[in-house]
Order: structure tokens, then sequence, then C-alpha cells
């Protein structure tokens, strides 16, 4: 009965999204806690190095500061919710919101350039690679797909930089429009470092895609095409592909949350404004509630990512939705 | 003989060499360093060698004199710094693979055999970790303690054991059903003594081969941790640290950066390759 199993799959999809909440306050609690923990708080860095012990009470009491730590995590949860993170603790005190707001679209912007990248080459090639296994295509994609993966990224970048932009003068390095130009940003400076942050995806869904599509392709359902004599790029594609994409799709999802949380190499490298070269910032600066933003929205962009997945495959998969309890 | 056991050969040479570099790299070094360094700055001891500078000049070409790969911004000795820093990676990465091997074994096993309201927990929290991505509590940690070697350590070897214990909590689940273990224990075997005898030495050859791997991971955390600059920090060398001052030196002297990249890139290999060919003598699926 169609009606019964909408509700149980709807049952199972609720029940994703509520630990995905429970996961969003399992960060916020640690966030929460590594303030805690961290010798120093807020009120004796805005005090100064030379503020008298009476001076930084007083700005704790202030802050609300001494009072005991579930009364402030519950009003830091509230907060946060809000979109309210406080205000930095150096240069010009900004809102971390405008600072997150300032910084978000840059790391978004290239996270998804390199997944769409990603899953289009990944894809490709993977099929490829899987249709003629064990042949001499498949040996080099294999081969370069386990360097991609291998490879730390800030070994790459130095490596594209140096040919491509150095030797060759086929790029500029290092994005400085953005700020000027936040309305029509310069894909030109972008180029290499959506080509660095795409290297490890394009080798992990081109190696994921050719061992379902292997998996597949040894299917009897595939044999039973090849004997009705579906032609060969339609079984390739409508066939087995689409019988093989579901764990990859998974993989762009949780591969794409991995990008928005991990760019912080190619980031700092070529000098992006983004989300992990503000962390990293902070993080030497020691400016807390910078580094518990950046790491909350990340940690629920990471969250977000998987549950669209979560919800994605239901629809893709008829025998998840069927069987889905 | 199959192509996977020359991989493996390889890697397992390569990380001989790597272990020796690092052994006796520094104190090398710093026998063969020291009267140079001392003409630079006479009040140098010699375990500063690594760290200090061994010519009056910065950038040395690889080949002038003592510094046979040359000296970095700061005239210090490339080849020193590389097997300090291979040091530091094998130290790093060898302690956190420890600690996780430690935990992951306990939680793995606590998973299957603890008691019935522990089991559910562990198993709920080793998910929970890995819902987690690794470098945001990774950076948190940092955040938290500091910059420098131990923090790193720290960092890292909270965000290791999930791995482990998840796979030795699949395979315990598996082995227990085993046919020798239910004879043990319808012999009257107690847990402890089964786990101890029974699974854990079956399951040795598995951990070995992975945790090859996961040192590949944990290696390039550290670098990548030291590369972002809240790693280990100058003046102690770490491969990542090396090719970070080395890509702000890059438009004037690359060559900087080919052997901090190429030993960093090689040993994540070698692992690799060691690490896989391994599980293949050892995982009964491949």
């Amino acid at each position: 009965m169609l009606h019964y199993r909408s509700v149980q799959l709807a049952r199972a999809l609720v029940t994703r999204l509520f630990f995905g909440v429970l996961s969003l306050l399992f960060i916020s609690f640690v966030t929460f806690m590594a303030d805690e923990i961290a010798p120093g708080d807020a009120a004796t860095v805005l005090s100064g190095e030379k503020a008298s012990l009476e001076t930084v009470e007083r700005l704790r009491r202030q802050m609300g500061l001494d009072r005991p730590w579930p009364i402030r995590y519950v009003e830091f949860v509230g907060h946060s919710a809000r979109g309210d993170f406080g205000k930095s603790l150096y240069g010009i005190k900004e809102d971390v919101g405008v600072i997150l707001a300032r910084n978000l679209p840059m790391t978004l912007f290239i996270a998804t350039c390199a997944i769409s990248i990603a899953s289009l080459i990944g894809i490709t090639l993977g099929t490829f690679a899987g249709v003629y296994q064990n042949k001499l295509p498949d040996r080099f994609i294999l081969v370069v797909s386990t360097l991609g993966v291998t490879l730390p990224n800030f070994v790459l970048a130095p490596l594209l930089v140096f040919f491509l932009a150095n030797k060759q003068g086929l790029f500029d390095l290092f994005y400085q429009t953005w700020e000027v130009n936040r309305k029509d940003p310069d894909f030109y400076y972008l180029f290499l470092p959506i080509v660095v942050l795409s290297a490890r995806p394009t080798a992990l869904i081109t190696r994921l895609t050719r061992a379902s599509m292997v998996d597949t392709l040894q299917q009897e359902f595939i044999r039973t095409a090849i004997a009705k004599g579906v032609p060969r790029f339609r079984l390739y594609t409508v066939h087995a592909l689409r019988n093989a994409i579901l764990p990859v799709v998974t993989a762009i999802g949780t591969t794409f949350g991995f990008l928005l949380t991990g760019s912080f190499v190619v980031e700092t490298f070529f000098r992006l404004p983004g989300l992990g070269s503000t962390t990293i910032d902070a993080i030497k600066k020691g400016d807390m509630p910078v580094v518990q933003a950046c790491v909350m929205l990340t940690g629920a962009l990471f969250i977000f990512l998987n549950l669209v997945v979560d919800f994605l495959l239901p629809i893709l998969d008829p025998r998840i939705r069927e069987s889905q309890v | 003989m199959k192509k996977r056991d020359w991989f493996l050969i390889g890697g397992a040479i390569y990380l001989v060499f790597i272990v020796a570099f690092a052994a006796f790299g520094p104190a090398v070094r710093q026998v063969q360093l020291y009267p140079l360094a001392k003409i630079v700055d006479p009040a140098i001891t010699q375990f500063d060698v690594v760290r200090e500078a061994v010519s009056k000049k910065p950038f040395q070409p690889p080949g002038t004199g003592e510094a046979f790969l040359g000296t970095d911004e700061l005239s210090r000795d490339v080849v020193a710094r590389l097997a300090q820093g291979a040091r530091v990676s094998l130290l790093v990465g060898l302690v956190v693979q420890g600690i996780a091997l430690v935990v992951g074994v306990l939680m793995g096993v606590l998973g299957v055999f603890g008691p019935k309201w522990l089991r559910q927990p562990i198993m709920r929290f080793t998910d929970g970790m890995f819902a987690f991505p690794d470098i945001l509590l990774a950076i948190l940690i940092v955040a938290v303690v500091g910059l420098g070697i131990l923090p790193v350590i720290a960092a890292l070897a909270v965000t290791s054991w999930p791995s482990i214990a998840r796979l030795v909590s699949t395979q315990v689940a598996t082995l227990k059903d085993r046919e020798y273990v239910v004879a043990a224990k319808a012999a009257g075997a107690p847990t402890g003594y089964l786990v101890i005898k029974h699974i854990l030495p079956q399951l040795s050859g598995l951990l070995l081969a992975y945790s090859m791997i996961e040192l590949a991971g944990t290696i390039l955390a550290e670098s990548t941790l030291s590369f972002l600059g809240i790693g280990v920090q100058e003046p102690d060398p770490s491969w990542g640290n090396m090719i970070n001052t080395a890509r702000i030196n890059m438009n004037s002297h690359p060559v900087m950066l080919i052997w901090p990249c190429l030993f960093l890139s090689a040993t994540i290999f070698a692992l690799n390759f060691v690490g896989d060919g391994l599980r293949a003598y050892f995982d009964p699926k491949s």
C-alpha cells in the first residue's frame, strides 16, 4: 500500500532530521566547552594585558561571564540559532555574523564549483574505467586517481602554481578583487584554487563510480539487457549507470561536506577570503567567538548536506523508498 | 610475483630508509655541521644545529660545502631539517596511532562484549565522532590547547580512534560467532580470555595493515596543520611548515619546495602501498 509506505518513509526522514538537530546541538556543546576549557576568557582578552584583576572581574560581571556555564550554554545556543555569534575580540570588534557573511560566499562558491567539476569528470571517467575494466584506459585512470587521492593539496597547489602560473604565465596567482568586485567574481583568479580543490574529490568519485559500475555490470539484469539487444551506449548509461550511481550520490554529498569544512589549505594557499582562512586566522589570534562561529557554521553545513543526501536517496532509488522502515 | 607485491616491497624499502633517516639523520648532521654552525654563531650548542644557521648566506645552492641540499631562508641545513621533519612526522604519527589503536580496540571490543548498558552508548558515540568533521575537531582542540607538537598529537588522537573502533567492532562481531570461539566459550572460557586469546590475535594482521593506512592519514593531517601554521611551530622543522615557508619564497627559490613535498608524498604513498599489500594478505575478503 503506497500510503502506508510513504508514512514509513516520512517517519524515517523525520528521525534523520531529529538526529541532525541532535548532532548540531552536540557540535554547539563541544564548541562552547572548548571556550570554557581554554585558559582565559573574553573578559581577560578585552580588558587587555595590563588590566588589574578587579577590572577584569568587573568586565566579567558586566558581560555575564560569572554565571554558571549551563545558563550561558543555553544562552549561547539561543543566540547562535538566531545567527548572533557575538563580537570579535580583536580589531574593530566586528560582529561575527558580519565576518561570516562576508567570507561564506567564497567558500560556498569554490566548493560548489569543485564538487560540480569533480562529479562531472569523476562519474564520466569512472564509468569509462568500469566499462573498460582491466584494460588500458582503466589501468591508466586507476593509477591517476590513486595519485589524486593520496597527493596532498598543499603539494599539488605549489606544483600547479609553479608550472602553470610561474613558468607558463597562464594564470594570475592571488585573488584580489573579490572585495571590490563582489557582484561579478573574477573566475580567472579562482581557476587554480578550484582545480586544486577538486582534485581529490574527482579521484574519489572516479574510484567509487568505477567500483560501483564493475559491480553493477556483473549483475543479471545487465546480461538480460545485452541478450535483449540493448545498444551498448544505452546499456552503459541508462541501465548500468542509473543503478551504479546511488553510492556515488551519497559520496558526493559527504565529499561536498568535507570540501566546505576542508578548504582550509586551498584558501590559505591562494589567500582567498573564505571561511577556512578566517578560521585559521582566528585561531592564530586566539579570537574564540570567530573560531566558534566558523566551526558551528561549517559543522551545520556538513550536517545539512548529509541530510540532503538522506532525502535525495529515496527520490533516486525506489528500492530505498520501499524498504525504509 | 604479482604487481602488488612489488609495490609492497618498494614501499617497505622506502619506509626502512625513512625510519633510518629520521632516527640517525639529525644526529649525524649535528656532528657534521657543528663546526660550520660554530663559525656563524660561536655560542651555539650541538643540539641547535637543526634550528640555527650553518652558513652566513641564506639559500645556498645544493652542493655547497657540507650542505649538500643547500640551505634555506635562514641559512639552515635542508638535510638536517628534512631529517628532523621526518622524525617529527613519524613520531607524531606513531604516538597518535598507538593511542588510537589502544582506545579503538578497547572501544570496539566493549561495543560488542561490554556490559549491555554500555554497548549502545559506545556505538552511538563512535558514530557521532564520525559525523563530526575531523579537521574541525582538531582545530577546536588546537584553539583550546594552543600551538605546538603536543596539541597536534592530542587533536589527531581524538579524531583518529573512531575508525579503528568501527573496524574492530564489526570484525569482533563476526568473529565471535565463529565455531572455534563458540567452542571455547562452551568449554567455559571467560570473555576476557576469549577476546585476548582467540579473537584479537585473529585481528592483529588486519589491524596492522589498517593502521599503516591510517598512519598515512595522520602524517598527512599533521603536515596539514603545520602547513596552516597551527601545528608544529618554527623554528622546529616539520615537512608541513617547511612546505609553507618554501611556498612563501616560491617565486625566488622554487627548489626549496621539492624536497619536503617529495618526502611527504613518498611517505604517504609508501604507507598506502604497504598497508594495501598487507591488507591483501590478511583480509580474507580480497
